[in-house]
């Protein structure tokens, strides 16, 4: 079975931009446009990684991944969150709301997926 | 009389609250123009910077050499729009008082070997020599190991792009009060009068060279107030045509004891 990975991020071309990235290097991608849409996606595909938008419309990143973590059958999946915020305390923030890495966008294209695999790595 | 003084006391303490809070609502609306900015501008050029990178890396297709030129000035571009966003983010968080530094204790040899490594390929690429005096780089400091590379990157970076030929050079003098950092060039100099506007916001020196040097004119502008909030101050020393000194020089503190 390939690694799936589901990408919860509410901007279309980003999601195009990580989408295309991901695919380009065997990864299946799913992806949902909102935090609830992205929690139940989770619970019916359990994706081996979740890459998080923080700034979603209704609820935010952080509320996301604090109900992932609340969830038993998904409190495993590695999350990394994937941000625009790059304000003081943003990282901490993130971590502390149960996500296990945190990128800063605009992302790198040439770097992200090896990014990203090092949280796959963990597995 | 007394009633009417107590009055006024009164008046005026309710007079100080209103103020207060407009201006705990002024700070916090910045803080939040703030944040929102920085989402909001770093959303597009997360397209820009992505789309114009998978492009060059052809992973699309291929392309021909006026397709990979102009896409790399695309790029050039969107990078330089970043580091302009970066820069102004910083100052304006320093301005609110929201750049916090967070001093602890760490290797100082190791951090400075840290941000040779970043400069080191622009030396090169330049064909200048990058030494460092890191003799007296010795023990554990306690500051902000953040906001010391960043000051010397950006004094570093500045010495790469102004100095044509020759070295530039990395030192560091310690005494029982003082850290000293040297950032040492053989570049174009600076005039005794741009010397003073230097660490203004905006104001790269305006020569013949200007163009031949971009940047967003606000690193040395940051630097000296990130030097400010480290309780350190930067000076410079200047010669037109033969090289400029720049020298971060901090406290030597011992963590407190709590």
């Amino acid at each position: 079975m390939r690694t799936t990975i589901l990408l919860i991020e509410d901007n279309e071309q980003n999601r195009y931009l990580a989408t295309f990235l991901l695919e380009k290097r065997g990864y299946a991608v799913i992806s949902a446009n909102d935090g609830p849409q992205g929690i139940e996606c989770a619970g019916r595909f359990l994706p081996h990684l979740i890459l998080l938008d923080i700034q979603l419309p209704s609820m935010d990143g952080y509320a996301v991944a604090q109900a992932l973590r609340g969830h038993p059958a998904l409190a495993g999946i590695p999350i990394v969150a994937v941000t625009s915020y790059a304000m003081p305390g943003d990282r901490e923030k993130a971590l502390a709301a149960g996500c296990n890495g945190y990128i800063e966008k605009p992302i790198n294209p040439e770097t992200f997926v090896t990014e990203i695999e090092h949280f796959l790595g963990a597995l | 009389m007394n009633t009417s003084l107590e009055r006024r006391v009164a008046e005026r303490t309710a007079e100080l609250a209103v103020a207060k809070e407009l201006a705990e609502t002024a700070d916090r609306l910045k803080s939040a123009f703030l944040a929102t900015m920085s989402h909001e501008l770093r959303t597009p050029l997360n397209s820009i910077i992505g789309f114009s990178g998978i492009l060059i890396q052809e992973l699309p297709g291929p392309l021909n050499a006026e397709q990979r030129k102009q896409l790399e000035m695309v790029r050039e571009s969107s990078r330089h729009l970043l580091a302009l966003i970066n820069d102004v983010l910083d100052i304006s968080k320093i301005e609110a008082g929201q750049m916090v530094v967070h001093p602890e204790p760490f290797d100082l040899r190791d951090s400075l070997m840290k941000v040779l490594g970043i400069v080191k390929p622009l030396a090169e690429k330049k064909r200048l020599s990058l030494q460092a005096n890191l003799a007296a780089a010795t023990g554990t400091l306690f500051s902000d190991p953040r906001r010391i590379g960043q000051i010397l990157l950006n004094l570093l970076n500045n010495a790469i792009k102004f100095t044509e030929e020759g070295t530039v050079t990395l030192g560091v003098e310690k005494d029982e009060a003082t850290v000293r950092f040297s950032v040492e060039d053989t570049g174009i100099g600076i005039t005794p009068e741009d010397l003073c506007k230097l660490f203004e916001p905006f104001q790269q020196v305006d020569s013949g060279l200007t163009r031949r040097h971009e940047g967003t004119g606000l690193g040395l502008a940051i630097c000296r107030r990130l030097a400010g909030l480290l309780d350190g101050k930067i000076e410079v020393t200047s010669v037109l045509g033969k090289g400029s000194v720049f020298t971060l020089i901090l406290p030597l503190r011992k963590p407190e004891v709590s």
